[in-house]
């Protein structure tokens, strides 16, 4: 009988709490007949087992081998072959989102006999090196990797169970509110290479702009790399708009991806993707989580649009939405000259002359506001910090030294933009270069960083906003002069309880 | 024995552009004695004085690096430190989410500034906090018996750590010297101890 191990396909049946969040979205891409590659799902009941016995439960290894050859006759291929190799994404996939929290390893099964095999196959060598260095890099690098693939296998299930221990990830749980006895699914898929040749790449995408609501596709894609990549910020990216002319069936598969994905969650979604020697794949699926302005403009254009009524429009704004709101933000981006976009760290607007040291900081902060742009912070910067009206670097996350120390200063910043190079006094991003004294704007909420100072809005979401209100009025049936938070608690409490 | 000239200099190497209090939090010693360091220092032309704030010339970021890589390798400690920086390594991010997670929550999915009106939030993230200390007090262990003045950062870490359970919230990542600050004090040393330079 089988186990531990669960088939995917548009008929899994399985509940996020047996196979994770991410399989279930898998499920649904399978069911809008949207590309997925070949695998299957390793159960969150075969990690609880694992965390209590510290080791891989009696039975899996053999499923997994099973599960293998199901794979290996869906793609004609063989794992760890010397031709014709199979090779195997393998990531954590919990019922509950731990965004970077566990390990994923990708290429697995390229043995040295296999990535030869792979060599030889697509006459690309270097292909083949990189992806099994990918491979080897994607395990800590202390332990040893048998060059047999179905251990390899064995060993990467456990290392993905064994994450859902570490200290930070127990750390995330404790402070999101999620029990500790859950665990994680692990997914094994057949591999896609985005770094196959020139017509390959990889991406993540929104069906409409985070940042505004806009109905347009959003997001980030990088040519001739995996996916690790995109998430970890080591390469830059392009916006996802360069995408359609550069493959042009791909762009017209991922909208139509897209356009379904919205159907069916009635929301806006997101998507990771990867494009292999032309083809699109999609390897994961959610709803988008939209705040603010961004939230407030979904909600109301999927009314208008029937695909919601204007009762669940209004439930899916909460009145935290509203505060942000009103935040500042760079009126119309399409219409800014922009330099950059990086990740929004600490929101609101803020307008200076570029520094690029913390001693051009604090020397130019005297004469107006100036905005500090390094590579990364460090503690030597602090009086740059301090003496900025506003934060831009190449590196680090929302969760960097200077985002941290941006929210604590309360100071708009923008982290992480790749293409980012700070030169000595001056800064080049998207092939344009800018020197010490430009003056440039800066969202860290969008994180765009824009030339000049383009026109800057509190109410960019007014319009849609006021509709929205009004909506509400009509749902409690109260007109009297109130703010908006409070007409929109009415409307909540008038829906929920009729 | 630790060198005062160099504890002094190096202060400045990790912490930046400083004024006499913050060197003396830092080193441990009194003002009246970091006061006379700088002073020679700045007579060697290591150290400058401008608004306020003492910090290091060219010459004396050169010298720095001499003086501490001396200190390294006759000590024989590079091995211990850069297996305890690996350690600390492992740390850093969860440091960077508790951090984040003190001055942000999500409320109905929207990550908003946290206002500290939730006690039972903050006495978890401050759990966590003092977890995530106590293993680090053990790589500041194994940095201390490598190299005595790395001794410090665990009398500053468990300073801030005290002050802010004890209800002054600013000293987890709202401070100037705050443990964010320390820890990030801390990454700036371990990467100019060893001679990694951030890309």
């Amino acid at each position: 009988m089988v186990r531990w191990v669960r088939p995917l396909s548009a008929r899994s049946e399985e509940s996020a709490r047996d196979v994770g969040a991410k399989a279930r979205g898998l499920v649904v891409l399978h069911r809008l007949g949207l590309p997925v590659p070949p695998g299957f799902v390793v159960t969150t009941d075969a990690c609880r087992a694992h965390l209590r016995e510290g080791r891989l439960p009696d039975g899996l290894a053999g499923e997994l081998a099973h599960a293998m050859t199901g794979l290996e006759a869906a793609t004609g291929r063989r794992f760890g072959g010397a031709r014709a190799p199979l090779a195997v994404s393998v990531r954590s996939g919990a019922s509950v989102s731990m965004p970077g929290m566990m390990t994923t390893i990708l290429n697995l099964g390229l043995t040295t006999e296999a990535a030869a095999g792979l060599a030889a196959e697509t006459g690309d060598a270097r292909f083949a090196e990189d992806s099994r260095q990918r491979f080897l890099s994607g395990f800590a690098a202390a332990r040893a990797v048998p060059d047999d693939a179905a251990l390899q296998l064995e060993l990467a299930v456990e290392t993905v169970f064994s994450s859902w221990e570490t200290p930070r990830a127990r750390t995330y749980r404790e402070l999101h509110d999620i029990p500790h006895d859950l665990g994680t699914a692990v997914i094994v898929q057949a591999m896609v290479y985005g770094n196959r040749d020139d017509h390959s790449g990889t991406g993540v995408a929104f069906s409409r702009d985070p940042n505004t609501g806009e109905n347009v596709p959003f997001g980030d894609v990088l040519f001739g790399h995996q996916g690790e990549d995109v998430v970890s910020g080591r390469s830059p990216t392009r916006p996802l708009r360069e995408l359609a002319e550069r493959e042009p069936a791909v762009w017209a598969a991922l909208t139509e991806a897209l356009r379904r994905v919205e159907g069916h969650y009635r929301d806006a979604c997101y998507v990771e993707f990867t494009f292999q020697a032309g083809e699109l794949w999609l390897l994961q699926v959610r709803p988008g989580r939209f705040v603010g302005g961004a939230a407030v403009r979904v909600a109301t254009e999927l009314a208008d649009t029937r695909l919601i009524t204007r009762g669940e429009a209004l439930l899916r704004v909460s009145p935290q939405h509203l505060q942000h709101v009103r935040t500042p933000r760079i009126a119309a981006p399409a219409q800014a000259d922009i330099l950059a976009r990086g990740v929004g760290a600490c929101p609101g607007v803020a307008v200076g002359k570029v520094a690029t040291t913390t001693d051009a900081a604090v020397r130019m902060a005297a004469d107006g506001p100036v905005i500090l742009v390094r590579p990364e912070t460090s503690p030597n910067d602090m009086r740059g910090l301090a003496a900025a009206a506003g934060i831009v670097t190449a590196r680090g996350g929302p969760a960097s030294h200077a985002a941290v120390v941006a929210r604590a200063m309360g100071k708009p910043a923008v982290v992480g933009i790749a293409d980012l190079v700070v030169d000595g006094s001056s800064l080049s991003a998207g092939g344009r270069t800018v020197g010490e004294g430009a003056l440039v704007t800066i969202d860290g909420t969008g994180g765009e960083v824009a030339l000049g100072s383009p026109r800057i809005a509190t109410d960019t979401a007014d319009a849609h906003l006021r509709r929205l209100l009004a909506w509400a009025d009509d749902a409690s049936g109260e007109r009297s002069e109130r703010d908006e938070a409070r007409r929109l608690i009415a409307a909540h409490a008038a829906l929920r309880d009729p | 024995m630790i060198r005062t000239d160099l504890l002094v200099l190096h202060t400045l190497r990790c912490g930046g552009h400083s004024g006499l209090a913050r060197v003396s939090a830092a080193t441990g010693l009194d003002e009246a004695a970091v006061e006379s360091e700088l002073i020679d220092l700045a007579v060697a032309g290591l150290v400058t004085h401008s608004m306020g704030a003492w910090g290091l010339t060219e010459a004396g970021r050169a010298t720095d690096a001499e003086w501490i890589t001396d200190e390294l390798e006759s000590g024989g400690a590079r091995p211990a430190i850069a297996a305890a920086f690996e350690r600390f390594l492992v740390l850093n991010p969860e440091l960077l989410d508790l951090c984040t997670a003190w001055q942000m929550r999500p409320v109905d999915g929207v990550l908003a500034v946290n206002d500290h009106r939730d006690q039972s939030y903050d006495a978890r993230v401050l759990d966590r906090f003092s977890d995530l200390d106590q293993r680090a007090a053990a790589v500041c262990a194994e940095l201390t018996a490598a190299l005595p003045r790395f001794g410090r950062y665990r009398v500053r870490l468990r300073e801030t750590l005290g002050r802010a359970r004890a209800g002054e919230l600013e000293y987890l990542a709202d401070h100037t010297t705050s443990y964010h600050t320390v820890w990030a004090e801390l990454h700036e040393d371990l990467l100019a101890t060893l001679g990694i330079t951030r890309w």
